[in-house]
Order: structure tokens, then C-alpha cells, then sequence
């Protein structure tokens, strides 16, 4: 791992203090098996020295990163040094820096510690990834700055530095040519913050009305049911109790414990995510936004790679008159599962903030006022039928169910209950089903208890699809996907008209006039 | 409104169509493309019937009614499809590229068109099979910076694959850009 004299910058060490908060992390991490192994006295037949062995091996390899990795940013490339026995060398030119993130987990913040990852515009998920983990958090943020400010003002490079290996992804051409031969200047102009929102606390009332904690109810149960054969006998006494109260009181109390448990899992997953939720936009081009309580998360987004936005609006949101907004953007690899590809701007708050903060990061209202086109009578049939439908064939069940006596009538009359609420559903599902088209946006809507409004802009179209199942097209109607590279990759405008279907991807995607018939 | 499907299983197939602006794609896939597709149906219906197989071999009883419908079953619908599917997809299966815009049309249930700009594209890779390689076919895949849009032509003469391939390289390197 010798350093080549490279004439410029010289390659720099994470910080050392992660030495300290690797082993911490990664015992809490075991924890859980660790406390299992020492209450039930055995986790299985095998010996307890294994799991220690296990987090010994872990500890010891993630301590080995801090001796094996080196970075530096220097002529215009980020390079990246590292891998125990496989030596990686990873560079990328600064200007293709799309996000950075810094996120400091509990066990960092205590030791003033923070990890940067930085995002760069591939397609590809992981082979551009950059992550330090972790350096001094003043060092973070300058390094924040100063990349953001690079991709910003595109400095050009020096020549051929160190290690000679640059990585254009792609094969593309991987930087501008040095023609003005300008001296790169590290330290970024001074900038202008504007805020654009900040956490009122009073928003947590909003976090029981939607499903996040639901989630987490669903993942504890998960996990605790692992060492449900633990506890069987609080279960017993629990069963004991039951037959004490009697069947309805018991159900009642049973029904209230868990409403107040998921709540009370929602608020706490509320603060955590949003605590100190705050979105500002820097003169540099660029919106940040931190947030967190205990783990801190500060992205950057540069303004010209947000590529749209999600309006969501699910049923309990919606019913308090609330909503939530999420950016979607290329190079915006954060966030695990559904935050893939996309960065929050709103956590869940009333309307008016959303659109207010929707309008400001849009610099216009169009696609946010205008009214959505229906798409006709097909479109509300099909909603009606597939909801009803499986209501109907369930309900149809049970009834047989109940006749051949093999179910007793307070089970089957349950099993009527999503046929009464169907209608319902699919009335509201057809009232949210919509698009438009503005001159730099599409718009589309859909959905009833999960609503959604996309706005994606039509600069980021990389390609339209159109589907139509057997059924869509005996109904006339056909399924467009906005295919970008943002977010999540393919947008959906349900149930289309035919023939309107065929005039938005005409509209999508110019390019496909010379596949039309010479009619319109 | 006047959209209609007519009528029978294989009528109007290309349903998408039917209407006033966008036409199918002008080139058909290759005619032995069906062969390509009826094997490889059969090469994944065979599991299925060489379970049965094993059933009724290890089972005593046999053979029980309901190996005997299951078998008749399994039969009934491998032959309609292995009949069905080939002749419908080679109806649909279409694709036409111009200077500016790669369009295909794909499925025999569920269609599916799909329209990429030039510009856009971000890889043109050609594969085939060993099967495919014994009909002289191929297929070409484009894909854009979406992981949403790929599209796929199946089931091409593989002289003409690899001529597409050329041409849509020569576009595409025509035009630079990130493609995002």
C-alpha cells in the first residue's frame, strides 16, 4: 500500500477513533443473540464460543478497514483505496458526484464521529458506492462542502495523477477536457442558505395514521416469535385470563393493547426518523436535509438531478388532511427498500406545508394545481371488478362454508365484510386514478389506501411502455410506464384509455412519431 | 368508442393496434422463432410430467383417478398451449428501429409495447441460447438508465441480430451523453 508521489494531495486515513466505535457497534449488533444465549442458558446445541468466536472475526475485519482503506480528492477525482486481500482502487471524477450523505449512528455522534457516502450517476447500484466510514464530523461536512461545491463549478482536472487507474463507468468520456488549465480552489465561495421547512413537533400526531407502525408492530412480532417457545407460559396465563374475562372483553382489551402498542411504535419511529427534520435549499444548487434523533442523517441533493417528485397520500394521511413528499433523483442511492432512489423532503405534515414545499423545490405550480384527467367509464368498471370481485368470491366461500357447517356464522359473517367495504374502495380508487400532462412534468395519480401522486419530469423520460393485459385491452384500456432513471424507475398511468394511451407515449417520447399512421 | 378485440382466441391479436396513431412495428421476428418457442415450452413442461411420472412409477396404487386426471389435465393444457402460444406471439412479436428511436412489441396474453430514443440508450448486448443457437436465432437486449425500459427482441435470424447490433452501436456512439 505504498503511496505514489503523485505531486499533489496526499492520500488521508479515515478516523482512528472508529477503532473505538466498530467493536461497540457490531457487539450491539450480536446482542440480541447474546441475551438469548445467556436467559434461556443455551440458544441451540451448539456452543456459545461460536457466536463469540463469530463476533470476534467481524470485529477484528472491520477494524482491519481503517489500516487498509485511504481516500483523497484531488485534481478534480475522488479515489478510494482499499480491501484487505483484494487491493481496490476506486476513481471517479468529482463532477459526477450526485448526492452525498452523512449519517452518524448513536455510537459515532458520541465520539463526534460521522460516515459519508457518496453517490455518483451510475445506474448501477453498488459498484459506485462511496462510502468512508467514518471520519471527524467537521471533516464530513467540509468534505460535503467542498464535493458539492466541486460538482457544482466543475473543476477541471490535473493531469494524470497516482494510481493512473481511472474508472470511467460505462465508457464514457470520464471528464471534460483541462482546456482552461485553471488552478482547482479548494475552498468554496461563501454560500447562501435558505430554509424551506423545519419539524413542528406537533406533526408526530400525524405518525399513527400512517403504516409505519404497523411495520414495525409486524417486525417485533417477527422477531419475538422467534423465542415464542419461551414464553409459553405467560401465553398459558394469558389463555387462563381469557377464560376468566370471557371471549368479547378479552377481544376488546386484546384490539386496544395492540392499536396502542402500533401507535405508540409509530411515534417513537416518527421522532427517530424526523426528529429535527429540516429542508434548506444553497445558493450552490443544491437542497439538504437533516434529520434524525439518535441517528443523524444529512443528504445533498443537487437541484439538477431531482428528477420529480411523490406526493403520497395514504388513507389515514389523508382522512387528517396530511401528506408526505419524497424527491426522486438520479444518483440518490440512500434509504433500504422503498426509500431506494428516493430522499425524503416532507415527513409526514399537513397539506399546505407539502404543496408549499413541493411549489418552492419545483419553482412552479402547474403540476401541482392542474386537474387530472379521468380516464372514462372503462377505467371505473375494472376498478368496481377487481375489487368486488375476490369480496364476492370470499364471501361465496364462507357462505358454503357455513351451509356445509364447517364454519360458524360469526366467522362467515366477518368474511362479508370486505364485500360491503369494496365499493367503497373502489369508488374512491377510480376519484384518485388520473395524469396530466403539463409542458415539463406528466402527472399521475392512483391508488386508495397506499394514494400516490408522481410528478416526473418529461426531460428525464428514458423510454415508454405499454402494456395491456387480455383483459385491459377487452376493456379498451392499457397501463402506461414512464420508464426514468430516478426513483423508482418505471412510473404507472393505470388504465388509459386506448387511444389516449397512444397519444401520451407520442408525447412521452417525441421520437415515436415515425411509428404513427399519418392521422393526426 | 371504437375499440374492439375481434372477437375469437387468435382475432385481432395485436389488439394495441387497432386504433388511430401508433402502428405495430414493421419487421416480424424470424418464422422459425416459433420452433424456438414451442421447444422451450416443452423443455419446461417436462418437469412437470416427468413428476407425474415419478409418482405413478412409486406409488403402488397406481393409477389413482386423480394421477389420471391430473395427467389428462396436464396434457390438455401443455398441447394448447405448445399449439397456441408460438402462432399468437409470432403475431405480435415486432420491432422496428429508425435513426432516432428504437420501438418493440412483445407478448401474446399480456402486450407490451415499448419505445426508447436513441439518445437514451445505454447498452446493446446480443445473446443466445443453445437452443436458439441450433435455429440460427438470437436476441438483442437495449437497456436505458431505467432498469424500467429494457427492451427485448426475441427469436431474431442471427445475421440479422448482429447487424442491429452494429447499427444501433454506430447510433448510440454517434450520439455521447450520460443517457440519464
Amino acid at each position: 500500500m505504498s503511496e505514489k508521489p503523485s505531486g499533489s494531495m496526499p492520500f488521508r486515513r479515515l478516523d482512528a477513533r472508529m477503532l473505538l466505535v466498530h467493536p461497540v457497534q457490531e457487539a450491539v449488533r450480536f446482542l440480541p443473540a447474546l441475551v438469548a444465549l445467556f436467559v434461556t442458558g443455551r440458544s441451540s446445541d451448539r456452543s456459545p464460543l461460536w457466536d463469540l468466536g463469530a463476533l470476534v472475526v467481524v470485529i477484528v475485519l472491520g477494524m482491519s478497514r481503517w489500516f487498509t482503506t485511504r481516500y483523497r480528492i484531488s485534481g478534480g477525482q475522488i479515489e478510494l483505496r482499499s480491501g484487505l486481500f483484494t487491493r481496490k482502487v476506486l476513481a471517479t471524477p468529482a463532477d459526477r458526484v450526485r448526492t452525498v450523505d452523512v449519517t452518524a449512528p448513536i455510537w459515532h455522534r458520541l465520539v463526534g464521529l460521522a460516515r459519508v457516502e457518496i453517490g455518483t450517476g451510475s445506474s448501477r447500484a453498488m459498484d459506485d458506492r462511496i462510502v468512508l466510514d467514518a471520519l471527524a464530523a467537521p471533516v464530513a461536512q467540509a468534505l460535503r462542502a467542498e464535493l458539492l461545491h466541486r460538482a457544482a463549478t466543475l473543476t477541471p482536472p490535473t493531469p494524470a495523477s497516482g494510481s493512473g487507474a481511472v474508472i470511467g463507468e460505462d465508457g464514457q468520456p470520464s471528464l471534460p477536457s483541462p482546456a482552461q488549465g485553471a488552478i482547482p480552489v479548494d475552498l468554496p465561495p461563501p454560500t447562501v442558505e435558505q430554509d424551506l421547512m423545519t419539524l413542528n413537533p406537533r406533526w408526530i400526531a400525524y405518525a399513527p395514521l400512517t403504516t409505519s407502525g404497523l411495520l414495525t408492530a409486524l417486525a417485533v412480532w417477527g422477531f419475538v416469535s422467534q423465542y415464542l417457545v419461551d414464553l409459553i407460559p405467560t401465553i398459558e396465563s394469558a389463555v387462563g385470563q381469557v377464560q376468566a374475562w370471557g371471549v368479547w372483553i378479552s377481544l376488546a382489551v386484546g384490539v386496544l393493547m395492540a392499536l396502542a402498542a402500533i401507535a405508540g411504535m409509530a411515534i417513537t419511529a416518527y421522532v427517530l426518523q424526523f426528529w429535527g427534520f429540516r429542508l434548506s435549499r444553497h445558493s450552490g444548487g443544491t437542497l439538504h436535509v437533516t434529520r434524525g434523533l439518535l441517528t443523524t442523517h444529512a443528504t445533498s441533493l443537487e437541484e439538477a438531478r431531482i428528477r420529480g417528485l411523490e406526493i403520497g397520500e395514504p388513507l389515514g394521511l389523508r382522512w387528517a388532511k396530511a401528506g408526505r413528499l419524497h424527491a426522486i433523483g438520479t444518483g440518490l442511492r440512500s434509504g433500504d427498500g422503498a426509500d431506494r432512489g428516493r430522499a425524503w423532503l416532507v415527513p409526514p405534515a399537513p397539506r399546505d406545508v407539502v404543496e408549499g414545499v413541493a411549489r418552492l423545490v419545483l419553482g412552479r405550480v402547474e403540476p401541482l394545481d392542474t386537474t387530472l384527467e379521468q380516464h372514462g367509464p372503462a377505467a371505473r368498471r375494472r376498478r368496481y371488478v377487481r375489487a368486488v370481485v375476490p369480496a364476492a368470491l370470499l364471501a361465496g366461500l364462507a357462505t358454503w362454508g357455513w351451509v356445509r357447517g364447517d364454519l360458524p356464522g360469526l366467522v362467515t359473517l366477518t368474511a362479508y365484510l370486505p364485500l360491503v367495504v369494496s365499493p367503497l374502495l373502489a369508488r374512491d380508487r377510480y376519484a384518485a386514478l388520473g395524469h396530466a400532462l403539463t409542458a415539463e412534468y406528466v402527472v399521475a395519480r392512483s391508488g386508495s389506501i397506499e394514494r400516490r401522486r408522481d410528478v416526473v419530469a418529461r426531460a428525464g423520460v428514458v423510454g415508454v411502455v405499454t402494456r395491456a393485459t387480455f383483459f385491459q385491452r377487452r376493456a379498451g384500456v392499457a397501463t402506461v410506464v414512464v420508464a426514468t432513471a430516478a426513483g423508482r424507475q418505471g412510473y404507472r398511468i393505470l388504465d388509459v384509455p386506448a387511444e389516449r394511451s397512444e397519444e401520451l407515449v407520442v408525447e412521452l417520447v417525441p421520437q415515436a412519431r415515425a411509428f404513427c399512421d399519418s392521422v393526426s | 368508442m371504437p375499440w374492439t378485440l375481434g372477437g375469437g382466441l387468435l382475432g385481432d391479436v395485436t389488439g394495441l393496434s387497432s386504433l388511430v396513431l401508433l402502428r405495430p412495428p414493421a419487421h416480424r421476428v424470424s418464422p422459425r422463432a416459433r420452433v424456438l418457442w414451442r421447444i422451450e415450452a416443452l423443455l419446461g413442461a417436462l418437469p412437470v410430467l416427468a413428476a407425474q411420472a415419478f409418482w405413478w412409477l412409486r406409488d403402488p396404487a397406481s393409477p389413482r383417478p386423480i394421477q389420471v386426471w391430473l395427467l389428462v389435465a396436464t396434457i390438455a393444457i401443455d398441447t394448447a398451449y405448445l399449439v397456441v402460444m408460438p402462432i399468437w406471439r409470432y403475431r405480435v412479436h415486432r420491432w422496428e428501429v429508425t435513426d432516432e428511436a428504437v420501438y418493440t412489441q412483445t407478448g401474446w396474453l399480456t402486450q407490451e409495447r415499448r419505445i426508447a430514443p436513441i439518445t437514451r440508450i445505454q447498452t446493446v448486448d446480443l445473446t443466445r441460447g443453445p437452443v436458439a443457437g441450433m435455429l440460427r436465432l438470437a436476441s438483442v437486449r437495449v437497456t436505458t438508465a431505467s432498469s424500467a425500459g429494457p427492451l427485448r427482441i426475441h427469436g431474431l435470424d442471427h445475421a440479422e441480430a448482429v447487424a442491429l447490433v452494429e447499427r444501433l452501436t454506430t447510433l448510440t456512439i454517434a450520439d455521447p451523453g450520460d443517457a440519464t
